[in-house]
C-alpha cells in the first residue's frame, strides 16, 4: 500500500496536468467575460445564455450534427465493405492493407489541401472527371452550400473509412472458420452468413470504431479550416471553428471557452452512451 | 535627432531602459521585429543591413509569421496578450491600430512621430494609426483597390475604360459576345468569405453613396443587388468560383488571360507585367474603380504600419528601427524593388519610384482618397459578421438583402454595445 502511492504519482501528475487541468480551467474561463479590451470579469452563465441565443452559433451546431451523423454512417458502411473485400484477398495481402491504411496515415491538413484542389473550379480533378474538356460546364463545388457540405463530408469519409476498415478487419480475423462453414453447410447464402454470423461477431469491434469516429467527427476543425473557412456564408462552419473564431481572431476568451465546453459536453454525453453500449455487448458475448 | 527622440520618449515615460547605457559600439542591444512572411526577403534583408550599419549598437532579429493577415493577427495578439517582452517591433495591418491601442499593446508615439513628421504621409494612413487622439504606429506602405483592364480587348471593340459599374458590365458583355471564348469572363475580383470581401464590397457600396455599417440603407442594398445580379450571377460575367476567390486566385485568372476586368491592389501591376508568369504582359491598363451613376469612385484603404510593443524593453532602439523602415530611402527601395506604394507623399514625385512604377503617378489621387474600413477596436468581430452577411447577400441568387442587412446591422450594434467579453 505504501509503495502504491509513489508508483501512481507519475500517472496521476500526467492525468491532472494534461487532462484535468485544461478541462477545468476552460470551464472556469467560460464563466468570465474576458477580452483584452474589457479585462476579466465574472459573469456567471452569461456566455452560455448568449450562446443559446446566437443564431450563427446554432447554425454551426446544425451542420456539426449533419456532418458527424452522415460522415460516420458512411464511414461505417464503407469501412466494413473494404474490410470484407480485403479479408478475401490471399495474394499480396500485406501491401494491399498498407494501401488501405494510407488515407488514415496522411495528416488531415494535407488531405484537406488535396481535396480543396480536387473541388477547385478551374483545374479541379472532379470537374475534369465529370465534364471533361467542356470548361464552360465546370462548377465551383465549394461555392454552393449543398455541394460544399458534401465536399467536406466526402473528404472525411475518404480519410476515416480506412480507420474503420482496419478495426473491422481485426474483428473479421477473430470470426471462427467453423461457424462460417457450419452456416454454409446449413445452406445459408453469403448475405445471410454476413448478417447472422459475421456481423454479430464483429459488432464489438465496430462499436469501438464507432465510438472513436463519433468523438472525432464532433470535434472536426481542420477540414473546415483548410477547405472552406465556413464559407459559403457560414454554411459549412462547425462548432469548433466557430469557437476558434471567437477565441483567437475575435479575442473573446470567455465566450470561446463556453463554446469549447459545450462541444466537450456533447462529445462526453455521446461517448458515455456509446461506452455503456459497448460494455453491455461485451458482457453478453 | 536621436537625442531629441530619446528625450521625447523619456518625458512621456516610455523609456524604461537605462538612458545612460552604452553608446554606439559599447554594448549591442538585440531587438525583435515580427512581420509577415515576405515575398521579397532580399529587400527586407538589405533594409535591415542598412539599419545595422548605421546603428552598430543594435542587432535586429527578424521573426517572420504567417503571410495571411488574419493568422499573423492570431499569433501577434496571443503574444501581446501574454505581455511577451521578446517582441519589440511589429507590423500592423491598417485595421489593427484601434484594437492594439485600446488593448494597451501598442506604445503611443505622439512625441516621436510629431505633427510635422505626420504631415509627410498620406492623411488616410496617419488616420489609420490614430486612436482617440494618439498615434500608435508609423505608416510603411499603403494599398488601395484599383481596376485593371485588358487594353487589347477594349481597343479591339472600340471601348473606353468604364466610368460606371454598368458601363463595365456592358463593355465586358460586348467583348464576351465578340470573342465567343468560353474560358473568358468579364470580371475577376475577391469574393471569398474573408477580409478581402469586405474591401471589395466597401468599394461597391461606397461608390453608390452608401455605408457598409448601414447595410440596410437604400444605396447599400442597390449596390449589393448589383453585385449579386450583374456580377456574381450574370452568366459569363464572373467565373463560377468567384465566391471562393481571394487575391491570388482572382489574379491568376486575369493574368492567364481569363478576364476582361480585374479589381485588385497595386501589387498586381508588376505581376501582370512580368512576362514569366503573365500571358497578358503589355496588354494591361489601370484606372480608378468605377462608381454608380451620381456616386464617386471609392477605393478601400489597405496597407501596413510599424508599431512598437508596450512591453518592449528597448523602446529607444525599436523607435530608431521604425524610423529607419519608414524613412524615404527604405520606402523608395520597397517601391522600386517590390512595387509597394509608399505612404510618404514626396515619393510620388521621385524619378526612381516612377520609373519602376509608372502607374503610381496617375494613381496618387486614388491613394490619397482611399476609404478606411470601419474603425473600431472590435473590428475583427464586426468584420466576421459583415463577411457572412456579404457572402450570403451576393452569393445566394435569391438572397433577401434588406432583411439580412437589418439582422447584420442589429448584430453589429450588439457587438458594439457589448464591447468585448
Amino acid at each position: 500500500m505504501r509503495a502504491a502511492l509513489p508508483m501512481m504519482l507519475p500517472a496521476a501528475v500526467f492525468l491532472c496536468g494534461f487532462l484535468l487541468f485544461p478541462v477545468v480551467s476552460t470551464m472556469i474561463n467560460s464563466l468570465y467575460h474576458d477580452s483584452p479590451l474589457t479585462g476579466r470579469e465574472f459573469c456567471g452563465l452569461d456566455n452560455y445564455r448568449r450562446l443559446a441565443g446566437d443564431d450563427q452559433a446554432l447554425e454551426t451546431v446544425e451542420f456539426t450534427f449533419v456532418f458527424a451523423l452522415s460522415s460516420v454512417a458512411l464511414e461505417m458502411v464503407a469501412g466494413v465493405l473494404i474490410a470484407l473485400a480485403i479479408s478475401r484477398v490471399v495474394l499480396g495481402r500485406g501491401p494491399l492493407r498498407a494501401v488501405v491504411i494510407l488515407p488514415w496515415a496522411v495528416p488531415t491538413v494535407v488531405a484537406a489541401v488535396m481535396w480543396k484542389y480536387i473541388f477547385n473550379d478551374q483545374y479541379g480533378l472532379l470537374n475534369y472527371l465529370v465534364y471533361g474538356d467542356s470548361v464552360a460546364m465546370y462548377r465551383a463545388w465549394l461555392a454552393r452550400p449543398a455541394t460544399a457540405r458534401l465536399a467536406i463530408i466526402a473528404a472525411d469519409v475518404w480519410k476515416a473509412s480506412s480507420f474503420v476498415a482496419l478495426i473491422a478487419l481485426a474483428g473479421l480475423q477473430s470470426v471462427p472458420q467453423q461457424l462460417m462453414e457450419a452456416a454454409r453447410i446449413d445452406g445459408a447464402g453469403p448475405v445471410r452468413r454476413f448478417f447472422h454470423v459475421t456481423l454479430p461477431l464483429i459488432r464489438p469491434a465496430l462499436l469501438v470504431a464507432l465510438l472513436f469516429r463519433v468523438m472525432d467527427a464532433f470535434r472536426v476543425f481542420d477540414l473546415v479550416f483548410v477547405m472552406t473557412q465556413g464559407a459559403p456564408a457560414g454554411q459549412t462552419s462547425v462548432m469548433q471553428y466557430f469557437g476558434y473564431l471567437k477565441m483567437f481572431p475575435e479575442q473573446q476568451y470567455g465566450y470561446g471557452a463556453a463554446v469549447s465546453v459545450v462541444v466537450f459536453a456533447i462529445i462526453a454525453a455521446l461517448s458515455i452512451v456509446l461506452v455503456r453500449t459497448v460494455g453491455r455487448r461485451g458482457l453478453v458475448e | 535627432m536621436d537625442a531629441r527622440v530619446m528625450c521625447a520618449l523619456a518625458t512621456t515615460g516610455l523609456l524604461l531602459a537605462a538612458c545612460g547605457g552604452g553608446g554606439p559600439g559599447e554594448t549591442v542591444t538585440g531587438i525583435t521585429v515580427v512581420t509577415w512572411r515576405p515575398n521579397s526577403p532580399g529587400t527586407w534583408d538589405r533594409a535591415i543591413e542598412m539599419f545595422e550599419e548605421a546603428n552598430p549598437d543594435v542587432r535586429v532579429e527578424l521573426q517572420t509569421g504567417p503571410s495571411s493577415s488574419t493568422q499573423l493577427h492570431d499569433m501577434l495578439s496571443q503574444r501581446l496578450r501574454n505581455r511577451d517582452a521578446s517582441v519589440d517591433v511589429f507590423v500592423m495591418d491598417v485595421v489593427w491600430p484601434p484594437e492594439f491601442a485600446a488593448a494597451g499593446w501598442a506604445r503611443p508615439l505622439d512625441e516621436a512621430f510629431g505633427p510635422e513628421a505626420r504631415g509627410r504621409f498620406f492623411e488616410g494612413t496617419v488616420e489609420a494609426v490614430t486612436w482617440e487622439g494618439s498615434v500608435y504606429g508609423v505608416p510603411f506602405f499603403l494599398d488601395a483597390g484599383v481596376l485593371y483592364y485588358r487594353t487589347d480587348l477594349l481597343s479591339r471593340y472600340g471601348l473606353q475604360p468604364p466610368e460606371t459599374w454598368g458601363e463595365m458590365v456592358r463593355a465586358a458583355d460586348s467583348v464576351l459576345l465578340g470573342e465567343d471564348d468560353p474560358s473568358l469572363y468579364g470580371y475577376s475580383a475577391q469574393m471569398a468569405q474573408y477580409e478581402g470581401l469586405v474591401c471589395d464590397m466597401l468599394e461597391l457600396v461606397g461608390s453608390a453613396g452608401g455605408d457598409l455599417m448601414q447595410p440596410g440603407d437604400e444605396a447599400a442594398v442597390r449596390a449589393l443587388r448589383f453585385a449579386r445580379d450583374s456580377l456574381v450571377h450574370l452568366a459569363g460575367m464572373t467565373p463560377p468560383g468567384i465566391l471562393t476567390y481571394k487575391e491570388q486566385e482572382s489574379l491568376e485568372l486575369f493574368a492567364s488571360g481569363g478576364a476582361v476586368f480585374h479589381r485588385n491592389w497595386p501589387y498586381a501591376w508588376a505581376l501582370c507585367a512580368d512576362t514569366a508568369g503573365s500571358e497578358i504582359a503589355g496588354k494591361v491598363g489601370i484606372s480608378s474603380l468605377p462608381s454608380f451613376p451620381g456616386g464617386e469612385s471609392v477605393s478601400a484603404l489597405g496597407g501596413w504600419s510599424f508599431g512598437i510593443s508596450a512591453y518592449s524593453q528597448h523602446p529607444e532602439e525599436a523607435w530608431r528601427f521604425v524610423e529607419h523602415m519608414t524613412s524615404p530611402e527604405v520606402q523608395r527601395m520597397f517601391a522600386v524593388e517590390v512595387g509597394k506604394p509608399p505612404a510618404r507623399r514626396a515619393l510620388y514625385a521621385d524619378s526612381a519610384v516612377l520609373a519602376a512604377n509608372p502607374h503610381f503617378g496617375p494613381m496618387e489621387a486614388v491613394f490619397e482618397a482611399a476609404a478606411p474600413r470601419p474603425r473600431s477596436p472590435l473590428y475583427p468581430q464586426i468584420s466576421h459578421r459583415l463577411q457572412s452577411f456579404l457572402h450570403e447577400a451576393v452569393g445566394d441568387p435569391d438572397s433577401r438583402i434588406p432583411r439580412m442587412a437589418r439582422e447584420a446591422a442589429a448584430d453589429i450594434a450588439e457587438i458594439l454595445e457589448r464591447a468585448g467579453g
